[in-house]
């Protein structure tokens, strides 16, 4: 017991041990009872001093922000309460109840949370906690924590069907794998998840013939523009228009010396073939594009509307089998690509330039009077003759979006690689065309594959495989 | 993916305190939680916020929503509103991927602005850097009669006042910033278009003044 600390304890009063009284003053500290005395006021002070700062120290953790990373339904959630780094090494004991009606567990010895998330809110967990030198036997402490559980994504779009009733209904979804010379054709077009979420039509169309005795194949794929209020008819008369074009221009054409060209520019023996091939896809395939736009403007001038709610792109191809090979020409207006992969699928020709908004200043639809005057026009034209072919495909920008990303990437094989693959399974849902299959079952299995999910990308869907 | 980034510009200073900065938090709180229950929200907005008193800071710097949580913010200090355009204007370089041919980039950002004071810096500076920026639309809203609606009418056409700073207009205020940034999302995802202006926004509830 310090004589000194006595001596401080009445200094603090104001009471001074004046030299005169010093022997006393001793006596007075030798005295057992005095002593009990102070003794009793120190082990006082420090047990006022340990309830202070446990109070101040359970005031700190409740006051201390801790936040834990947010959930989302339906994936693994792990998150850790930091002892070490919480600065809790006098935490003793924690729980937190009723985390299992999240579907969360709570491990107090790692302090970990894990599991898989059940249900969405924004929640405050009870954690409830003792702390060293607290009373063992009182009510545990307990401190709020804030916890987000997002909902999946997925859960919140709904799937409203369109109204058959309407006048230019149309499927949400289609699907077709069907002959189409000596080739197949496997087709699917998808309304997207957009369009479902608010019981809106699909935009998308397609369509497809092939033509005898001619021996000519059709594809067209069109892509109606979201704003325009009728273009979901508008990509269907674009796409119906080509083939019922062909099917007439191919009754009436001369076939015969159309195919004496190709042979004599594939033999090599004809002259200005190149030329001449130029010019046959310029004036066939223009012709058929501004037969459509008419067709176009008439329904629009019958309906009274504007043929900008018709707004729709367009690109469509005529293909035919010869001894020596395969003619394919192109035709296309709008963001949609049309991709040509080699035998081995070594190489792939992108055989129509896309119109792309930021940099060319804005898509183009076929229902646009100014895209027949530009000189960009002749631009449009897409001409390749091959020995024989992998695959043809027709796109909208529903599957280029998320698969391409970019239009430089349509022209690169080794993305077009990832494609292929992605077709034949290798994707996060493991869904397989597979390409090369035409079984009855190859229709469905493409619309399958088309529900693959991509952030963002939520367009309608249509690709068009000849294989 | 591109994302459709929004900033939220915060005044935080001293006048704010008490009922108008709570009502802030839960107006932002309230407007996170709802749009985390929109399918197209919750996939492309990222949300910013930046708050401005004596000085400016970026609180959250550009998250989605499914991570985002909700900072503490405090009311003091003065209004550097410039400050606050100077730096959006920097976090917009940083934050915001352009698009080039090898990358699809994010959608312009949207720009929120509140502020219920007159700006106590040298704003200038800021407003220029400010507006040089390429932004979807910027939407100022002067919170009580305080602000000065001149000033905001200098950064952006849109400018909407609150005739008064107490939790019930404010959150009125937020509800409608919440609905403009669904359709916004709904918008850019849909049909890949922007928004560009207010006559494409949801109408603005009566507590909101247009200031023309």
């Amino acid at each position: 017991m310090g004589k000194k600390y006595i001596r401080e304890l009445f200094a603090a009063k104001q009471i001074t041990i004046a030299s005169s009284k010093e022997q006393l003053f001793d006596a007075f500290l030798n005295d057992t009872a005095n002593q009990q005395i102070a003794q009793q006021i120190l082990e006082n002070q420090q047990r006022l001093m340990d309830i202070w700062q446990y109070k101040n120290r359970l005031a700190d953790i409740q006051q201390q922000p801790v936040t834990i990373p947010n959930a989302t339904v339906g994936k693994p959630y792990q998150a850790t309460l930091d002892f070490r780094q919480l600065n809790w090494s006098d935490v003793t004991w924690t729980a937190i109840e009723g985390l299992e009606e999240f579907g969360l567990q709570y491990d107090a010895a790692t302090g970990a949370i894990e599991g898989t998330p059940v249900k969405p809110g924004d929640y405050r967990l009870r954690l409830q906690f003792r702390l060293a030198g607290g009373d063992a036997e009182a009510a545990a402490h307990e401190k709020l924590l804030p916890l987000v559980i997002n909902p999946n994504p997925r859960s919140l779009w709904k799937n409203i069907p369109s109204d058959t009733a309407d006048p230019f209904w149309k499927a949400d979804e289609v699907a077709e794998c069907a002959p189409l010379g000596d080739r197949w054709v496997t087709v699917a077009s998808k309304r997207g998840r957009s369009h479902a979420n608010v019981g809106s039509f699909r935009d998308d169309d397609y369509a497809f013939r092939h033509l005898e005795p001619s021996g000519w194949s059709v594809l067209a794929v069109s892509d109606g523009a979201g704003s325009a209020k009728l273009s979901r008819e508008g990509s269907r008369l674009a796409c119906a228009g080509i083939t019922d074009y062909f099917e007439q221009y191919f009754n009436t054409a001369p076939t015969a010396d159309i195919d004496k060209l190709f042979e004599e520019h594939a033999s090599g023996t004809g002259m200005d073939t190149q030329k001449k091939i130029n010019h046959l896809v310029y004036d066939t395939l223009g012709k058929a594009a501004f037969a459509v736009h008419k067709k176009l403007e008439d329904f629009a001038t019958a309906q009274q509307v504007s043929i900008k709610d018709l707004h729709s792109t367009l690109i469509f191809v005529l293909l035919k089998k010869y001894a020596f090979g395969y003619v394919i020409m192109s035709f296309g207006v709008g963001d949609c690509p049309i991709g040509l992969l080699n035998k081995d699928c070594s190489a792939i020709t992108l055989m129509n330039r896309l119109d792309v908004g930021e940099f060319g200043g804005g898509t183009r639809f076929i229902t646009m009077p100014e895209i027949f005057t530009s000189d960009k026009f002749p631009t449009r034209f897409g001409f390749k003759l091959v020995p024989d072919f992998a695959y043809l495909m027709l796109m909208t920008d529903g599957i280029y979006d998320p698969k391409f990303v970019v239009e430089a990437n349509l022209e690169k094989i080794d993305i077009w690689k990832t494609f292929l693959d992605d077709l034949n399974g290798n994707n996060p849902e493991n869904t397989a065309l597979p390409l090369g299959d035409h079984s009855p079952e190859s229709a469905g299995r493409l619309a399958a594959w088309m529900d693959f999910w991509s952030p963002g990308n939520h367009d309608d869907r249509t690709l068009m495989i000849i294989s | 993916m591109r994302r459709l980034p929004v900033y939220l510009l915060l005044d935080t200073s001293g006048s704010m305190s008490g009922e108008p900065i709570e009502a802030v938090k839960n107006g932002v709180q309230i407007m996170i939680s709802s749009l985390r229950q929109n399918p197209q929200a919750i996939e492309t907005a990222f949300i910013s916020i930046i708050t401005f008193d004596s000085s400016a800071r970026q609180a959250i710097p550009l998250t989605d929503l499914a991570s985002f949580q909700m900072p503490d913010i405090r009311a003091t200090g003065t209004t550097a509103l410039g400050e606050a355009l100077q730096l959006v204007s920097q976090c917009i370089d940083r934050e915001v991927a352009k698009t080039t041919t090898e990358q699809k980039g994010d959608w312009k950002p949207l720009v929120f602005i509140m502020t219920d004071g007159v700006p106590t810096d040298s704003w200038q500076n800021g407003l220029t850097a400010f507006k040089q920026r390429k932004t979807a639309y910027t939407v100022a809203c002067a919170a009580g009669h305080a602000a000065d609606t001149a000033v905001l009418k200098q950064i952006t056409e849109n400018v909407v006042s609150l005739d008064t700073a107490d939790s019930a207009t404010i959150s009125r205020f937020f509800a409608w910033v919440t609905a403009s940034i669904g359709v916004t999302s709904t918008r850019v995802e849909d049909s890949g278009k922007e928004v560009t202006g207010l006559h494409e926004l949801p109408p603005p509830p009566a507590e909101l003044n247009i200031v023309v």
